[in-house]
């Protein structure tokens, strides 16, 4: 497996320049479902709200901040999936050093509803689960083990979403084949 | 595995960033300079300063954007971290992050944009070519692209990555690869105070 991942990083070396940098981006795989490290999450009022609450659902586990752009633009999406797909739980936990009131700023900011407000307590969720770039959305199961997760922004309430998402709710092995289209970058302003 | 495919890849880009090749914006090597730190920029606050205006601070330093188009990388949030990881003897560095994209990153844009991470990080930003001066100095490579789908402030930048440690003199230390971990930057950091 070493092998085949430096082959392909040689590989990536050797592309174009442009092609390279989104090579990173997309739906990856695990070749074997991988338990997700505790994080220390809290609530909007502050409270614990660890992922071990939710065992024995699916959760897609977005990681976002206020200073990514992309990040802010897809939670919409998001929040439209919480509020239409009852059997998958989406957690959208914020990365932001200023925690609660800058998640809340940017939910009152883009209308967020549905979504639970979800900080990373201690600063660490991005180093636990090899958040090198943002967004990153991991595809829980309902034991609590990373199956896949998609690096970039997606259009995650779009009719071509649904076969990945109900493949994590029936448990059911994931393929590259079911990667969501990647959001459109946009011209979206800071706050 | 998903760990390991997304450091890999992280790393490949990276490495992309930093090879030679790609139209860099500078054709010097490393060989042919030394890495003398300078800078003249404007910080976040508007004013001018210069790598004596943190004198007997130790820096963390680093080049980048903040306008990512289609993903943001999270050095910052590590630096960030890596600060809180520094407890007390974080009074004795300073966070900086200069940009490679002043036509975008006004000393404005860069003040909201460092206190997301932490409200000790210095954001500097200044004329093209004062910022073309100061990676220069830094042997820090980048590259303006075309703008994309015909606006022209929605492109993108690609940057060397990676943080330079810089003594109390502003004088190099040492370049620390990005995808270090916050308590290993903390351990660099407490190794390069003592």
């Amino acid at each position: 497996m070493k092998r085949r991942a430096l082959l392909l990083a040689s590989a990536l070396l050797l592309m174009p320049h442009r092609a390279r940098a989104k090579m990173v981006t997309g739906l990856i795989v695990a070749a074997a479902p991988v338990p997700v490290p505790a994080i220390d999450i809290n609530d909007g009022d502050g409270n614990p709200a660890g992922l071990g609450q939710l065992r024995g659902r699916p959760v897609l586990l977005n990681l976002w901040a206020s200073w990514c752009l992309p990040c802010v633009a897809e939670l919409p999406a998001l929040d439209r999936l919480m509020a239409a797909d009852h059997r998958i739980t989406v957690v959208a936990l914020s990365l932001d050093n200023t925690g609660i009131p800058a998640a809340k700023a940017a939910y009152a900011r883009m209308g967020i509803a549905h979504l639970g407000v979800r900080v990373d307590a201690k600063l660490r969720a991005g180093e636990a689960l090899a958040a090198s770039m943002l967004p990153i959305t991991l595809l829980i199961d309902a034991e609590g083990r990373e199956v896949a997760r998609f690096v970039g922004a997606a259009d995650w309430d779009s009719p071509a979403v649904r076969p990945l998402l109900d493949a994590l709710e029936a448990g059911h092995p994931i393929t590259t084949a079911m990667a969501p289209p990647q959001a459109k970058p946009h011209g979206a302003q800071p706050p | 595995m998903v760990r390991k495919s997304v450091l890999l890849g992280a790393l490949a880009a990276a490495l992309v960033l930093t090879a030679p090749g790609g139209a860099p914006a500078h054709a010097e090597t490393a060989a042919e300079t030394t890495l003398t730190g300078r800078f003249k920029l404007i910080d976040q606050d508007g004013r001018a300063v210069t790598e004596a205006s943190y004198a007997g601070h130790l820096r963390l330093m680093t080049f980048g954007y903040t306008f990512c188009p289609d993903i943001c990388p999270t050095t910052l949030a590590v630096m960030a971290a890596a600060m809180q990881a520094l407890g007390p003897d974080a009074a004795r560095v300073i966070p900086i992050f200069v940009t490679v994209d002043p036509k975008r990153d006004t000393p404005q844009r860069l003040k909201a944009y460092v206190a997301a991470f932490d409200s000790r990080f210095v954001g500097l930003s200044g004329a093209p070519d004062a910022v073309d001066q100061a990676a220069h100095n830094f042997h820090a490579r980048y590259h303006v692209n075309p703008p994309e789908a015909g606006d022209p402030d929605l492109y993108t930048v690609d940057h060397s990555a990676g943080i330079y440690i810089m003594d109390g003199d502003g004088r190099f230390l040492a370049k620390l690869p990005h995808q270090l971990d916050a308590d290993d930057i903390a351990q660099r950091v407490r190794a390069a105070l003592r």
